[in-house]
Formats: C-alpha cells, sequence, structure tokens
C-alpha cells in the first residue's frame, strides 16, 4: 500500500466521527444493513427448513430400505440370511425389520386412512426420540398414534381406537370382510414430518400379524447408517451382498429430488434477495458521487501534487468501504437477530400440508455467512468503484476555475 | 535549461465564440531565475501557467523539462508534478482536514516517504518559513499570508526545479503581500530556486530578474 493511502487509512481509523460517521452515510449504512440484514433472515429460515427437512427425513425414516425383488414379503430365511450378512457392518446403525400396511382407523364415526408400521419395539425401536406423550415399550393391543391424527379423531392416551383392515379378496354377498380391533393408545408419536404425524400407526409386530393374518415375514427391513450421505453407494454395494432376490434402495430415490428444490428455492430467494442490496448500493453510489463532488478541491489539489488518480480513488474508496463493510457486518447480525426473532415467536407456523414441517427453524451456517459476505461486499465494491472511475476523467483546471 | 515553452497555443472556444488566449508563447527558465508574468485580466497569465506546470494542455506548441518533451496527460506527468515542479495557487488550496504539517507533508508521501520522515522534513520547511508555531494548526486557523507561506512550503517540499505561482500574493493585504514576496526573493538567493510568478503588482514584479508581458498571447520581454 503506498505511503498516502496508508496515511489517510490511519486518519480515518483515529477519527472515525469526523471522517466516516457522517450524516451523508446514515442512508448508505441503514440501506446495506436493512437490504444485508433481510438477505441473510431470508438464507436463514430457508437454510433452516432445508436443514430441518433433511433431518427429519432422515431421521423418521430408513436410510436404506430392503424389500424383496417380486413384490413379495420377505421371508423369514431371507431376512436371518441379511441379518448374517450386514449385521456386523460398521457404517450400520441398526437393522430393523417391519411390516408396513394401508388401514383405517375407526373412532365412532371417524374414520381416517392410515399407514400401520409394526416393529419388534422391545427388539430396538429407531423413533423412539420421535414419542412426545405416553411411554413405550407397548404391551399387547397397544398403538402409538401420530400426534395429528389423534387431535383429529379427538384421542389421547388411554384412549381406544379401532384398526380395521378390509381384505378386497375376501368379498363376500354380505359385503367386504374386514378384519378389525380395538387398541389402547400408549404414546403418541410426533415428528415434525406433517405426513407421518397426520397418519402414523406403530404396534408391535405380533399384533399387526394378528390384524392383517400375515402369520410371517415383513414387507421390509430397515436399514439406519451412521451417515446417511452415503446411502447410495452403500445400498449398490447390498445389492450385491444380498443376491438376486432382494433390493436395497436408499432413501435418495424417494427424497433426493425434493430437496434438491428446496436448495434451488434457497438460492433463488438468495438471487432475489440479492437484488435489494443492489437497490441498497444506489446509495453508495450517490454517497461516493456526493463525496467526489464535496471533495472535488481535493482532488484537483492532490492532482496537481502529483498523486495519481488510481491512488485518489483508492483513498476514496478506502473511506466509504470501510463503513460500506461494517454495515455488511451489522446487516448480517441483524440478520441473525430477525431469524431468531422469527424461530421464537408463535404468532406464525407454517402449514404442514404444504411445507412437510410446521416449525420455522432458523440455521446459520457457516458457508453461508461468507456468502452473504462475499455477494454482499462485491455488489456494494460495484457501487463504490464504479462511479469513482469519474475521478479520472476529472481535470484539475476545470475544478480550480469553477471555485475562482 | 529548466524548462523551455515553444510557441504555445491555446485557444477557447465558449458557445460560438473564439478566444485566442496563447498565440505564440515562448519561454526559457533557467537555473536560479526569478521571471515576472504580468499582463492584463484575462490575457490568459494563468492559462500560461498551467500549462507550464503540466496541470493544462496546449492546442499547438511543446514543453521540454530538462530538454525532454513533457505533456499534461503523459503516465509520467504526476511524478514530474510531485517532483520536478511545484505550484502556488491564487488560492492557498490547502486541504483543509489537514493541519499545516500535514498539506505539507503530502508531496513527499505521495512520492513514496513515510509518513514520519515527510512529516518531520515538513517541520523543518515551516521553521525555516516562520512557521514553527503553526504547525499543527488547521488552514481555516491560519491568515491569508500564513495560509500562502504553507502552500509556499508545499511547492517546494520536493526541492523541485522550478516553482510556478499564480498571483500568490493576489488575496493578500499590502503587508502579508510583502511578506511572501520576501520570502520568495531570499529563498531564490539563498538557495537559488528558480520561480515563474504571474502578478499583477508591476512595482514588485521590477525587482524579478527579468519581467514579461503577456499581450495578444505572445510574451513580450520587458
Ligand atoms: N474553460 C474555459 N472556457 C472558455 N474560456 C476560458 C476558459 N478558461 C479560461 N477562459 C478564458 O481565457 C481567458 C484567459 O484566462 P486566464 O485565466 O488565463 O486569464 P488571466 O490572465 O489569468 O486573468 P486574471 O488576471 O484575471 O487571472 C479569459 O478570457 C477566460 O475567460
Ligand atoms: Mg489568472
Amino acid at each position: 500500500m503506498d505511503r498516502l493511502e496508508r496515511f489517510y487509512l490511519k486518519r480515518y481509523l483515529k477519527k472515525p466521527k469526523r471522517n466516516l460517521f457522517r450524516f451523508s452515510f446514515v442512508f448508505m449504512i441503514l440501506g446495506i444493513m436493512l437490504s444485508v440484514g433481510i438477505l441473510s433472515a431470508g438464507l436463514n429460515l430457508f437454510q433452516g427448513y432445508e436443514t430441518n427437512l433433511k433431518r427429519l427425513l432422515l431421521d423418521s425414516f430408513a436410510h436404506i430400505g430392503i424389500q424383496s425383488s417380486y413384490r413379495n414379503l420377505i421371508t423369514e430365511q431371507q431376512r436371518e440370511m441379511v441379518f448374517d450378512r450386514l449385521s456386523q457392518r460398521k457404517e450400520i446403525a441398526s437393522i430393523t425389520p417391519c411390516l408396513e400396511s394401508a388401514l383405517m382407523a375407526q373412532k365412532g364415526d371417524k374414520i381416517r386412512a392410515i399407514n400401520l408400521r409394526a416393529y419388534d419395539i422391545s427388539a430396538g425401536f429407531p423413533y423412539a426420540r420421535y414419542i412426545s406423550a405416553g411411554e413405550i415399550p407397548l404391551q399387547e393391543k397397544e398403538v402409538i398414534l401420530g400426534h395429528y391424527l389423534a387431535e383429529e379423531l379427538g384421542l389421547s392416551i388411554g384412549d381406544e381406537i379401532t384398526l380395521n383392515y378390509p381384505r378386497l379378496d375376501r368379498i363376500t354377498p354380505l359385503g367386504i370382510h374386514a378384519s378389525q380391533d380395538k387398541y389402547r393408545i400408549a404414546a403418541l408419536y410426533r415428528s415434525g414430518f406433517y405426513e407421518s404425524d397426520r397418519s402414523l400407526v406403530i404396534s408391535n409386530l405380533s399384533d399387526a400379524r394378528a390384524l392383517l393374518m400375515i402369520p410371517s415375514g415383513y414387507s421390509k427391513i430397515e436399514i439406519r447408517l451412521q451417515d446417511a450421505d452415503k446411502a447410495a453407494a452403500w445400498s449398490k454395494e447390498y445389492i450385491n451382498i444380498l443376491g438376486p432376490e432382494l433390493i436395497s434402495i436408499p432413501w435418495n430415490l424417494y427424497a433426493e429430488s425434493l430437496l434438491h428444490l428446496v436448495a434451488i428455492e434457497k438460492w433463488l430467494i438468495f438471487i432475489v434477495f440479492s437484488f435489494l442490496v443492489l437497490i441498497a448500493g444506489i446509495n453508495v453510489i450517490s454517497a461516493v458521487t456526493t463525496m467526489i463532488i464535496d471533495r472535488n478541491t481535493e482532488i484537483a489539489v492532490l492532482k496537481s501534487l502529483g498523486a495519481t488518480a488510481g491512488v485518489i480513488k483508492r483513498l476514496f474508496a478506502y473511506r466509504i468501504g470501510i463503513i460500506a463493510l461494517l454495515s455488511v457486518i451489522l446487516g448480517q447480525a441483524l440478520g441473525a437477530i430477525v431469524s431468531w426473532a422469527v424461530e421464537k415467536q408463535s404468532f406464525y407456523r407454517l402449514k404442514g400440508e404444504v411445507y412437510f414441517i410446521d416449525t420455522l427453524t432458523a440455521d446459520i451456517t457457516f458457508f453461508n455467512l461468507v456468502v452473504v459476505f462475499l455477494v454482499a461486499s462485491i455488489l456494494i465494491f460495484l457501487c463504490i468503484v464504479l462511479p469513482l472511475k469519474r475521478i479520472e476523467r476529472m481535470q484539475v483546471i476545470d475544478i480550480l476555475r469553477h471555485k475562482q | 535549461m529548466i524548462l523551455s515553452a515553444r510557441n504555445l497555443k491555446k485557444t477557447y472556444i465558449d458557445s460560438d465564440q473564439r478566444i485566442e488566449v496563447l498565440k505564440d508563447a515562448s519561454l526559457n527558465v533557467e537555473q536560479g531565475d526569478l521571471i515576472c508574468i504580468t499582463g492584463k485580466s484575462g490575457c490568459g497569465k494563468s492559462t500560461l501557467l498551467h500549462i507550464m506546470g503540466l496541470l493544462d494542455a496546449p492546442d499547438a506548441g511543446k514543453l521540454y523539462l530538462e530538454d525532454q518533451e513533457v505533456t499534461s496527460n503523459s503516465p509520467s506527468a504526476p511524478q514530474i508534478r510531485n517532483q520536478k515542479l511545484g505550484f502556488v495557487f491564487q488560492f492557498h488550496y490547502l486541504i483543509e482536514d489537514l493541519t499545516a504539517l500535514e498539506n505539507v507533508s503530502l508531496p513527499l508521501m505521495i512520492c513514496g516517504e513515510s509518513e514520519g520522515k515527510a512529516k518531520s522534513k515538513a517541520q523543518e520547511l515551516l521553521s525555516h518559513l516562520g512557521l514553527a508555531q503553526r504547525l499543527n494548526r488547521y488552514p481555516n486557523q491560519l491568515s491569508g499570508g500564513e495560509q500562502q507561506r504553507v502552500s509556499l512550503a508545499r511547492a517546494l517540499i520536493n526541492n523541485p526545479q522550478l516553482v510556478l505561482a499564480d498571483e500568490p500574493t493576489g488575496n493578500l493585504d499590502p503587508s502579508h503581500s510583502q511578506e511572501v514576496w520576501n520570502l520568495i526573493k531570499s529563498l531564490n538567493q539563498e538557495l537559488n530556486q528558480a520561480f515563474v510568478i504571474v502578478t499583477h503588482d508591476i512595482e514588485t514584479a521590477q525587482t524579478a530578474d527579468r519581467v514579461y508581458e503577456l499581450t495578444d498571447g505572445v510574451l513580450i520581454l520587458q
């Protein structure tokens, strides 16, 4: 850095009141702070949504599902084979066989379509963290109910619910022969993933076998990994290990495109909000222009003393640049505060049926902080540098003659 | 020869009027010269001085500095303005935000001197010009004569070959004016510093080595 530049920079920092915090900069500072604040808050909330959605998808579903290749049930031998071949593997956190079926739930005259998932709960239940009320393990003829489902049916813990399995292959002259039974609600399930919370019923395997009249076999085997992001790769390997009778389906196959969509939406919003910073940049341009006009004598004098246009431009750029940078950082702090406030408030909840999850959460990541900082800084840098070009064209004589 | 201006021409076109300010102005400046230029108001004295100070470009004619041709928009012009020439304007044009000392240090820092060294040199020069008590004053805390002495110091600080001064005493009362004149003369005599000075004051101009009058765009030795 040039000696003169160093001298000016030192002055700016030593006497910030005289050089930096001028009234003429107030709107510039506010503009940058607000726009960067909104940009960061928007990104934080979208990031929160994305992170939350992904976590829920990964936490409340299997990372890899093993199913029969022929749409049959998985037999007991096949289950044993899967356990034999996979249970020692380090990347696997848990292997849980599951029986699954669509059923009707009935309470009084209210009927809902539900999804029954049955596990051998005493042998290990990977979703225990979502039990929001009541207790597991389940006793005989007890179930766990999604909490929205319970709410819709007006049920709570200890109440009874009728599950009904309409067997379409047993249509008789008297109608559909159904298999049905009553169950006690032992616990409520709340993951935050709206679809599960309003349609899931979890029971013990033995109860499900009786109701569904399936004495043996499983719909699928749920595998949870230590690192869900590697699901696709492991899944490919399991196909080789398990042979042609079974197929292995990673979570990505269902959910990745959804997550991609959410990520794209996030960056689209980011781009749209970046235009706010560009609008704030107009204030920067006007502050720089005003400063050039205010200080044109100084520019002329420095030029007449032999300072090059480049050096003079930098003297001015530092001055505005310091304030602008400070405003960007303050704006990012503002964004963090706004996203924190949005997270804490209780007036507005997301519509679960539209957004899959019902709570707004903000996620401030280092990467996003850097991205916002860089994008805002670059936009504002351009708004500083472009009007400064004018200094190159300014002629000493034109300025000084006007002053006389 | 320090500076040589040869056949300078400058024409202004104002609305549809052509003003031929300089038609064929030539001037040679040697080491240690003290040259005065006089002339009627509006005859083009400032224009001539600006061209010689590389602050403006002539329409035709050439300017040589130490036998090298120079122009105001060449890449080396800033460096020449900084090191070889000093310019004093009629109005002092000190930077209001900077103290007298800092103003005088500027040309040194522009050519790469450290702040500390620049300031100690500037202090020395200002003391020599009788401003030792005014170092840390801002321009608006100085009298007109003091302001002009500070701007003279600023023009001198890089030991230029030539100082160009455009009515350096034009805004001053007679006693301050005399003070600045005496200073210029003593610098010329003691340090052999060359000056080209534009002035209205014909009486003082007579005390210079050479006096030119600018009439009809031509310099005429008196
Ligand atoms: N940019 C310009 N456009 C048009 N005319 C100009 C311009 N600059 C100067 N002039 C004209 O050129 C002429 C010479 O101007 P200059 O300032 O050189 O005169 P001067 O001799 O210094 O006068 P003074 O003694 O009053 O300072 C004047 O008539 C002035 O009006
Ligand atoms: Mg003049």
